[in-house]
This record gives structure tokens, C-alpha cells and sequence, in this order.
């Protein structure tokens, strides 16, 4: 572990993004399209990034960042939108055998993450026996239990990381970080499994305010957890962040609408995802302000 | 507090009003002195807690303090009574339970400093905090036990032990070894897949023992204050080796005495 830890860790989307490094593994929180580091994201799809392993509950980040091209290996239990089962640029993706992929069930890959955070090789446990998802693995093994029971289990391989992703809804200017939402997903766990840490907010506060109205139980990451703190406000859209915001559903259906047939794609892309973040956050309140009866 | 409240000055010789301390003080003063800014540092109750919290009041205002029951990051305005007092939680970054403290904390290793004592060390370092004398069945004294220590000891990326020195204290090979230093020397400790340093010094109120670089047997190489070589060898229950260059700890300043007696006083303590 780093000594000497710097005190303000804030720094810009693209600062986080250009510690990354080709061909690196990159643990992405939140959950199907739920309180994902979407801002962060998107500045990977304008970097030059390339050759990236994804490790994710998979949502929008996934099927965006496969159809631009970023992906070479994709580790993941499923890929949804939620309300939209299917994620459709991660269909493409898998029916073009585009990216190398490794399916896992989702108990194993919270285990993986929790063998990588304790440091140890594996955890045994009794998920994927019987199951193809251990036939289409090599890395899936299992071990036999050396007591009186002579058990055979999987042993679920650590999910070690380069980097963690995700977004909370508080954090300060350490590392420390909060959320609101009912739940927690694993993003511990992926700031734990990892070697460099990034955190998006909502809003950087003073320490002392995360925990002026809210009990210290809401602070899932604190500041040994995290290297780099970015405040993108509505960072999460169009995913749930929720107290301060629910899905944007409008423009995920929209948006799967659009990635579901190339020529809207590139319209959607064209509109949306050729500027920065600033440019991305305009063009949604332009499209909201259409939507709702505006010219 | 302390009970050896053997008085001395500085620099033992009169002039300059200096500031007297007890050897206990010195002891804690040595080993707040060993917690660098910016680490983590798993806590006990005690003199360790007293230690860690001087040091994040004077030269380590970024130190991390974690205590057993969950809470990362600390920071108490006063001592603490026992791991489960609310002021911990209160003034922490963030709280976990205590599991985590164990997965996700301590064993991976993200724990710079760990702070060990015990009944007995013995010259690798070895603690025994089980069984002394008899048979492991029938023993003499029956000690608290394990605890975590065999873990932090096992872990933590280095070790402090901070412990008074006897030679009932201080032995040749200790009767059970309930955390492991150095084995029996050497790389013993490698070939147990250890994966944190071990103990990198041991600080006692007579001075300091650090292991020798190669056979690991802890050799005297810090004096306290007006502390003889002699007293040293006297209070310890193996052939003491003694560094070619020996050196005497720095005496406590007038601001860390004066940290350490506020802090003392929160819990009611007087020295």
C-alpha cells in the first residue's frame, strides 16, 4: 500500500481517465444501470484508451464501452438495463463475437471480488457446480475440502483489478465518500480489489458535513480506499443515483432505441457523445426540453 | 498511571530546568515517535492508543488510526475507555464491522503498523500472551490467549512491541509461541509465507531492541536516557548483543509531554 497519502485528492474526469493505461483491468461499480460512473465512462470513450478488460455488474457502461471499441475482454454475471432486460450494444457485441468474454455467475463474481480484496488466490464456494458457465472457463476450478467432509467446491479466483470506477453521492476532497441510495452494490469491493482507486460525486462536501444529517454507516469508502475524488454532477445519468436522482428512463429507451439499429446509433453519438461532459449534460436538458413540449 | 515512576532528567546533569518524565513516558514517546504521518495503524487500548493519539496530535497529524471494532480512521478528541466507546465511532471516516476489520483490513495487509506485547519475547521476537510453565495441558499461569494478535503479528506490514523489560519478561525461547516474530531466526519467518516484515523494533522503558539484519536476534541498539548497557543486559534473559554503534533515544520534548499528560489527564491519568 501507498504511504504518505495525499490530502486533496480531487482532480478532473480526464485526470482520472489519463492514469489509465492501455490494455489495463478495469473494475466498473454500481449495478445493471444503477449508480454507475457514467461520466467517467464517457471520458474513456473520448480517450484514447484501448485493449481494456471490463469487470462489471454490467449496464450501460458495458455495452457503451464495447461499441466504441475499448474492449478486448469483458468479465461479467449479466448485462441489463433493468427496465430494458436486454443491454443492446453488449448484444451486438456478444453475437459478433466482438470481445473475448468470461460469464460468470453473480455469486461467483462477488466472491472473486472479495478474494481479490482479502488478497488471497481464492475463496471456496458452492455457486456454478454443475453449471456450463464452469465448463466454458478455464480459471474456474475447483478444490476439495481437506476436512472429514471431502466436499468439492469452486474455488473462485480472485477478480484482481488495475482500477476501481464508481460514484457515490458525497464525498470530500480525501476519499471519504457516501451513499444515500438503499443500496450499497459492491463498489467496496471494487475499491478494495483494486490498485488505483477513482471516485465520481455528485458534490465534494467538508468531512464534517457527510455525516452532519447521516449516520457514519453511509460511508461506504474512506480516504485508504481512494486515490483520485472527480465532482461530475449528474455523473450517474442516465442511471439511477438515487436519492438525487432516478433513471433517466426516457433516455435510456431512447437511447436502446438508438443502439439497436446502426443508423441511429451514429445519430445518437453524433448528438450526444461527440463532446465533453459539459456538451453531454447540455444535449440531455435540450433533449428534455424537446420532450416535454418545447420546440 | 505508571507505578515505575522513577524520575529522570534529560541530560542528567543539573543547570537548564529540563522536564522530568517517567520511563514509562519515554516508552510511549518512543513509540508514538515510530508511527510515520500518512499510515495506518491497527490501535489497542493501552499504551498503544495513548501512543497513536500523540502521535496524530504532534508529528503524524494524517496517521490512521483503526481500532478492532470497526472504526477506520479515527479520531478521538480524548482517549478512549475500551475499543466499544462511542467516541470512536463518532469521530471516525467511516465504520465497519468487525469481520471486515479482519478480511479486509488486517490480513490483506493494509495495515502499516501493528503494535504487539505480551507475557514474554524472546530474542526472535516471538510472543507468548497463552501458557507459561508446565505443560501446555496443565500449565503454571494460563494467559489470555491468542486474540488477533497471532494475525496482526502475522499481517501488519511491520510490528512495534512495546513491553517492559525483565528477565521474566524478556526470555530465551518463549514457552508457546502465540505470534510469531521471527521463528527461530533468519528467514524462518519467509518460509512460513508471512507476509508482513515482522517486528522492526522493540521499544521497552530501559530502550530499544531491533533485530539484526541477518540472524534476526534482537539486538540492544538504543539506550534510554541515563539508562546503563548494563541495566539492559541485567533485565534480560538471554546473552544481550549490543549494536557497535549504540544510540540514546532523544528525551521527550516539553510538547510531548506536555500532548501526553492532556491526554492521560482525559482518562483521568496523572503521568
Amino acid at each position: 500500500m501507498t504511504e504518505a497519502r495525499t490530502r486533496n485528492k480531487v482532480m478532473s474526469v480526464d485526470d482520472a481517465v489519463a492514469r489509465l493505461e492501455d490494455g489495463m483491468t478495469i473494475g466498473i461499480g454500481g449495478w445493471g444501470s444503477r449508480r454507475k460512473p457514467m461520466a467517467l465512462v464517457r471520458a474513456i470513450l473520448r480517450s484514447d484508451l484501448k485493449d481494456l478488460t471490463i469487470v462489471s455488474y454490467g449496464g450501460p457502461d458495458v455495452g457503451l464501452l464495447c461499441a466504441a471499441g475499448k474492449v478486448t475482454k469483458l468479465v461479467y454475471a449479466f448485462v441489463s438495463l433493468d427496465s430494458i432486460p436486454l443491454e443492446p450494444l453488449f448484444r451486438a457485441a456478444r453475437e459478433n463475437a466482438a470481445v473475448e468474454v468470461e460469464e460468470w455467475d453473480e455469486g461467483m463474481f462477488q466472491t472473486g471480488l472479495r478474494a481479490a480484496a482479502q488478497r488471497l488466490p481464492f475463496l471456496p464456494m458452492r455457486a456454478g457446480l454443475g453449471s456450463d458457465v464452469m465448463t466454458h472457463n478455464p480459471r474456474l476450478r475447483t478444490v476439495t475440502s481437506p476436512h472429514d467432509d471431502g466436499e468439492e467446491l469452486v474455488a473462485v479466483p480472485a477478480l484482481d483489478l488495475d482500477v476501481a470506477l464508481v460514484h457515490m453521492n458525497r464525498a470530500d476532497e480525501h476519499g471519504n465518500a457516501q451513499y444515500f441510495g438503499p443500496d450499497p452494490y459492491f463498489d467496496d469491493l471494487f475499491c478494495l480489489a483494486a490498485s488505483q482507486r477513482f471516485v465520481s460525486t455528485e458534490q465534494i462536501v467538508d468531512t464534517a458535513e457527510l455525516t452532519a444529517d447521516a449516520p457514519v454507516q453511509t460511508l461506504l469508502l474512506n480516504r485508504m480506499m481512494v486515490d483520485g475524488v472527480v465532482e461530475t454532477r449528474n455523473g450517474a445519468h442516465f442511471t439511477t443515483c438515487v436519492p438525487d436522482y432516478g433513471r433517466d428512463e426516457k433516455f435510456q429507451k431512447t437511447y436502446a432505441t438508438a443502439a439497436a439499429d446502426p443508423a441511429s446509433w451514429v445519430e445518437f453519438e453524433q448528438r450526444f457523445l461527440s463532446g465533453d461532459e459539459r456538451a453531454y449534460q447540455d444535449a440531455v436538458a435540450a433533449f428534455h426540453a424537446e420532450q416535454s413540449g418545447g420546440n | 498511571m505508571s507505578t515505575e515512576t522513577q524520575a529522570v532528567s534529560a541530560d542528567g546533569t543539573a543547570g537548564a530546568p529540563v522536564p522530568e518524565f517517567t520511563t514509562d513516558e519515554m516508552m510511549t514517546v518512543a513509540a508514538s515517535r515510530s508511527l510515520r504521518d500518512g499510515t495506518a495503524c491497527f490501535v489497542g487500548i493501552g499504551l498503544p492508543s495513548t501512543a497513536a493519539n500523540l502521535a496524530r496530535r504532534t508529528h503524524a497529524p494524517e496517521l490512521v488510526l483503526i481500532y478492532e471494532s470497526g472504526t477506520l480512521g479515527t479520531k478521538p478528541d480524548r482517549l478512549p475507555l475500551s475499543i466499544g466507546d462511542g467516541i470512536l465511532a463518532d469521530t471516525a471516516d467511516s465504520v465497519v464491522s468487525v469481520p471486515e476489520i479482519f478480511n479486509y483490513w488486517l490480513q490483506p495487509g493494509r495495515v502499516n503498523t501493528g503494535f504487539l506485547g505480551g507475557a514474554q519475547v524472546d530474542k526472535y521476537g516471538n510472543i507468548n500472551t497463552t501458557v507459561i510453565g508446565g505443560d501446555y495441558a496443565d500449565p503454571k499461569v494460563r494467559l489470555p490467549g491468542a486474540g488477533g494478535a497471532p494475525e496482526i503479528a502475522a499481517s501488519c506490514q511491520e510490528v512495534l512491541i512495546v513491553m517492559r523489560q525483565s528477565t521474566r519478561s524478556f526470555v530465551e525461547s518463549v514457552d508457546f509461541v502465540t505470534s510469531m516474530g521471527y521463528g527461530r531466526g533468519g528467514d524462518d519467518r519467509q518460509r512460513h509465507g508471512m507476509t508482513g516484515r515482522g517486528p522492526v523494533k522493540v521499544i521497552t522503558d530501559l530502550g530499544m531492541l531491533e533485530p539484526d539484519p541477518d540472524t534476526r536476534e534482537l539486538t540492544l541498539t538504543h539506550l534510554g536516557p541515563d539508562i546503563e548497557v548494563e541495566q539492559v543486559r541485567e533485565a534480560t534473559g538471554w546473552p544481550l548483543q549490543v549494536a557497535e554503534e549504540l544510540s540514546v533515544l532523544q528525551p521527550p520534548t516539553d510538547h510531548e509531554l506536555s500532548v501526553l499528560r492532556e491526554l492521560k489527564a482525559t482518562i483521568g491519568g496523572t503521568s
